[in-house]
């Protein structure tokens, strides 16, 4: 046991020392002698801004040579098949995650622990960044992930379909609802046959956790209670934003079905009003939707918009691979040069700072709304069982989007099971 | 009934359809049952990977190794532990078989998180044996029972005849019983085959590396966020998952319809 | 009867009983084990933790609700998916035109994998593009979006599984049938019972055996439903088609990775299908015979 180890001690050593060298700013020249690496790269980008991160990748091949194998899986299985790839030494050499699944991955040992020297040394710096999206990598002091870009929520109104509701002014604009009463009273304007008035949510806007914690926030309330280990979810100002969640559809009925595609539903004119990630908006353009973007309305207390920065992480490998992280970290620094180009193609206001004063992207109307809704940004608590009681929260919220339970009790039962979550 | 039975496969036709039209035409409303104009584009998609989302092409040959190697198995293995049980006696043989048919009761949930230990610990897992192994045993039991059946009518006088000519158990095995069981070896086959083909639940959790995945994992893990774009994809990855199983079926339509019924009806 | 050295039997048996002990036998007992502990997926370590998995499983009400629509998914497709297929069977018997064909159409959706066919009905049932119900909606039927409703998202479920299976099934009648001598036909004809007292009187009570394959295979088979599920509603709408199976994938490889909890759930399974099996073999002990 113990030759092995000062054996794998000798190793590491050399290795580190090859690789500090390596990172010394002859990079280029030097890793052109090598022959190059190719790394594994996952991420959940499934939509259209999959397509971008395709192109991106590669012109950043055509630059340095690195090879990327991108596997897009949709994030819920995505996450899934970390957990349970990176204890078996299967896991991949960089991925896309988001903020909000840093604490729990940190927690299960999932993530490598990024050296803060290391990260300066390859040109990330705090500064540069929007001080929540630097924060959101960091997990009890340590730093797992370094950010990408900030999506976020919008408010997307299909002009057609409200002109037929009659709800579009002299000058072409279309109303927008500073309330939720307002908003309650337009979505029933517009509600009529199969076309609806106000959705939230891309995909199964029943089960829409991202909607319903922009709510919350709104109205104050939170998942956890400050302590972050008791759930707050029974308080009167969640159960509120579970009545109107609940409202929208079982009672008012303005609201899509609970499995729907409200991406394909506005896309088809059948839905007028609708709060959706920024994500979607290249997409609708390219589409040819007549549609107009409005910041996140004040539905409740104060205008919460709830973001979600995209980071890059790096899973615990088998073995320690000096040649494929120099090209992860390669990778991750070509994008963040690039990342404007990120930002004008897929639509997603970046991490860093600097793009944001581009004139290209201040010059779009859609840019600037997401840009203009940064004080008002809110992110899930960094907790590790954060994305278990999200787990738990999405059939619950779905039965009461569709009637089937009570809001008050629903709430209730919710905080009961997310207490009951083992540590 | 014609009707009945064109109207059994329309929801199979949809899916053809829907896989050579244009993205924009998907979700047009009233649906529209011609594709015109039609394009091999979803195909090009989901085989050669441009968009990279699923590796169909590298699932197909996932698949077909799997299936293949798991027919070999579960074959060899059940012909082999059949005979015994069929032509000898010897001691445990009631307790053995009780055993193997007391075992197709176990519901493969029963042992699918302990499994997964194992096959972590073997380091087979996202491997063809992590996957061709745990489906063979999963089909053993059955093709011990299927087989012995079918042992059970051959006349005994053929392996006499071998036996007083000197040949030993093993050469009676290979060189009189296999070949004349073709039938129930052909329909133990397939239904092996689709077993291991079809499999869902094992390899969603047994594969980790996403170029490993077999058809029905790469297929189910390309409903992405999006319909109108991922279904043109989704359908002609159904389409092309189908297909071999519908040449085999077309082909061998009466070895088939007889396994089913030889699995049934000896049951 | 074949007798060339004692260790013969087990020579033949030994590869296959090694990949049967090893991957079926020992899983089992495994589980049970696992199932009194608090395993979890990336942790080394696990403690004995007695009866807690079992008892958490009286408090978790959504392990109830999917152990109550198992049942109920078991219950209500047994009608449909016995006679179906009976009725396909004997329409198809009679010796009509096309019958291969016909066969064909009807078995073709059984060679398609679950995901296939999950993915199939999604597409069809989508509520906004969806063909079936832009069809009902022509025919003046008023629809819903099936899959989103907790009253009909089980149903739908079923309507898929019988779409599924419903051609295995007809093949497996069909072979009954053929069965049947065609003299007990030709006498009852004889005796003036015509079509209908025919089938009540000689087909059905002939076809007990294949009834019985039929109803055991199936029901053993839906207490395991997993594909359709997860492909179609994932459970939902809320917990309205969370199946056992469903809950245990989710609790141990998707939301949880709770090893041990997930084990005493499966072994809570096993132990229903074995009451049933042997509750089922009671009652029709001694009135079949094959």
């Amino acid at each position: 046991m113990d030759r092995t180890l000062t054996k794998v001690d000798r190793r590491a050593f050399l290795r580190a020392a090859a690789g500090a060298t390596a990172s010394l700013p002859v990079l280029t020249r030097r890793a052109s002698a090598q022959p190059k690496p190719t790394i594994s790269y996952w991420n959940g980008l499934t939509g259209a801004d999959g397509k971008i991160m395709d192109e991106l990748i590669d012109q950043f091949t055509k630059d340095t040579g690195i090879r990327i194998e991108q596997q897009r899986i949709p994030w819920a299985d995505l996450y899934a098949k970390l957990q349970v790839s990176v204890p078996a030494g299967q896991g991949p050499d960089l991925a896309l995650i988001h903020t909000i699944e840093v604490p729990h991955f940190a927690n299960d040992g999932v993530l490598e622990a990024i050296d803060e020297s290391r990260a300066t040394a390859k040109g990330f710096r705090a500064d540069d960044y929007l001080p929540s999206t630097w924060q959101g990598g960091v997990y009890q002091g340590k730093r797992y992930a370094l950010p990408l870009d900030v999506p976020q929520h919008l408010l997307y109104l299909n002009v057609k379909v409200m002109r037929e509701a009659g709800l579009v002014g002299s000058d072409g604009k279309p109303k927008i609802p500073a309330s939720r009463d307002e908003l309650l009273a337009m979505a029933k304007q517009i509600t009529k046959g199969d076309t609806f008035g106000f959705s939230i949510g891309t995909v199964n806007p029943g089960k829409y956790t991202w909607g319903f914690q922009n709510l919350l926030w709104q109205n104050g309330a939170n998942v956890y209670a400050a302590d972050l280990k008791r759930a707050a979810l029974a308080e009167p100002a969640a159960i509120e934003v579970a009545e109107f969640w609940g409202a929208i559809h079982a009672q008012h009925k303005v609201a899509l079905p609970a499995n729907a595609n409200c991406r394909d539903a506005f896309i088809a004119g059948k839905l007028g009003i609708w709060i959706a990630g920024s994500w979607n908006f290249t997409g609708l353009r390219e589409a040819k939707v007549d549609f107009a973007v409005s910041p996140v309305p004040r539905l409740f207390k104060q205008p919460v918009v709830w973001s979600m920065p995209h980071q890059f992480t790096f899973p615990r490998p088998k073995a320690a691979d000096n040649a494929k992280r120099d090209a992860a970290w390669a990778y991750m620094r070509w994008i963040s040069d690039h990342v404007a180009e990120w930002t004008l193609k897929a639509g997603q206001v970046s991490a860093l700072r600097k793009p944001h004063s581009d004139p290209r992207i201040t010059g779009d109307p859609v840019l600037r709304t997401l840009l203009a809704q940064a004080p008002n940004w809110q992110g899930g608590q960094p907790t590790p069982k954060w994305v278990a009681a999200e787990n738990l929260t999405r059939p619950v919220i779905e039965s009461v989007y569709i009637g089937q339970k009570p809001a008050a009790a629903a709430m209730q039962d919710l905080a009961r099971q997310i207490n009951a979550l083992p540590d | 009934m014609v009707g009945f039975a064109i109207l059994w496969l329309l929801p199979a036709v949809w899916v053809l359809v829907t896989s050579l039209k244009l993205t924009e035409n998907i979700i047009r409303v009233p649906p529209e049952w011609i594709p015109w104009p039609a394009t091999l584009v979803h195909y090009g998609e989901v085989l050669f990977s441009s968009s990279r989302t699923a590796r169909i092409g590298r699932a197909f040959v996932n698949s077909a190794i799997v299936s293949v190697g798991t027919v070999a198995l579960v074959v060899l293995t059940s012909a082999m532990a059949a005979y015994p049980l069929a032509r000898m006696r010897f001691r445990g043989r009631n307790v053995i078989f009780a055993l193997l048919v007391g075992s197709l009761m176990i519901p493969n949930a029963v042992v699918l998180v302990p499994q997964y230990i194992l096959t972590h610990r073997l380091g087979w897992l996202s491997t063809y044996q992590g996957l061709i192994v745990p489906e063979a045993a999963m089909t053993f039991a059955f093709g011990v029972f299927l087989l012995r059946q079918f042992f059970l009518t051959m006349p005994a006088e053929l392996e006499d005849a071998a036996r007083i000519d000197g040949a030993g158990p093993w050469r009676i095995f290979t060189r009189i019983l296999l070949p004349l069981s073709q039938p129930a070896l052909g329909a133990l086959a397939i239904f092996a085959f689709r077993s291991a083909w079809n499999d869902f639940l094992w390899p969603l959790i047994a594969v980790n590396k996403p170029e490993m995945f077999p058809l029905p994992v790469a297929l189910a893990l390309l409903r992405g966020a999006y319909s109108s774009e991922s279904y043109g994809p989704i359908m002609a990855g159904a389409t092309l998952s189908a297909l071999p199983l519908l040449v085999v079926f077309l082909l061998a339509n009466r070895r088939i319809i007889e396994g089913a019924r030889v699995s049934g009806l000896k049951g | 009867m074949v007798r060339r050295g004692a260790l013969t039997p087990y020579l033949f048996l030994a590869p296959g009983l090694a990949l049967f002990v090893a991957f079926r036998v020992y899983p089992l007992l495994d589980g049970l084990r696992l199932s009194f502990t608090n395993a979890r997926l990336g942790r080394a370590q696990y403690a004995f933790v007695g009866l807690a998995n079992y008892e958490r499983l009286l408090e978790d009400t959504r392990f109830h609700a999917s152990l109550v629509n198992t049942a109920f998914y078991a219950v209500a497709s047994t009608l449909p998916i016995l006679a179906i297929p009976l009725l396909l069977a004997v329409a198809l018997n009679r010796g009509i035109a096309l019958r291969t064909f016909l066969r064909s159409a009807f078995f073709f959706p059984f060679t398609l994998s679950v995901v296939t066919v999950g993915l199939t009905w999604l597409w069809l049932l989508d509520p906004v593009v969806g063909p079936f119900n832009y069809y009902l909606k022509a025919l003046g039927i008023p629809v819903r979006s099936w899959l989103a409703d907790p009253t009909t998202a089980m149903w739908a479920i079923i309507v898929t599984s019988v779409w599924w299976v419903t051609g295995y099934y007809l093949v497996i009648y069909l072979a009954g049938l053929q069965d049947i001598p065609r003299e007990l036909y030709e006498a009852a004809a004889l005796d003036g019972a015509g079509g209908a007292r025919a089938f009540w009187a000689i087909t059905l009570p002939l076809l007990r055996p294949v009834f019985l394959f039929v109803f055991v295979t199936h029901v053993i088979g839906s207490f395991q439903i997993f594909g359709q599920v997860f492909i179609l509603t994932q459970g939902g709408p809320g917990d309205a088609t969370r199946t056992v199976v469903q809950h245990l994938y989710e609790t141990a490889f998707q939301n949880f990775f709770l090893f041990g909890s997930a084990s005493a759930m499966a072994w809570v399974l096993f132990a229903l299908i074995l009451v049933f099996s042997l509750l089922q073999f009671r009652l029709l002990r001694g009135h079949t015979q094959y």
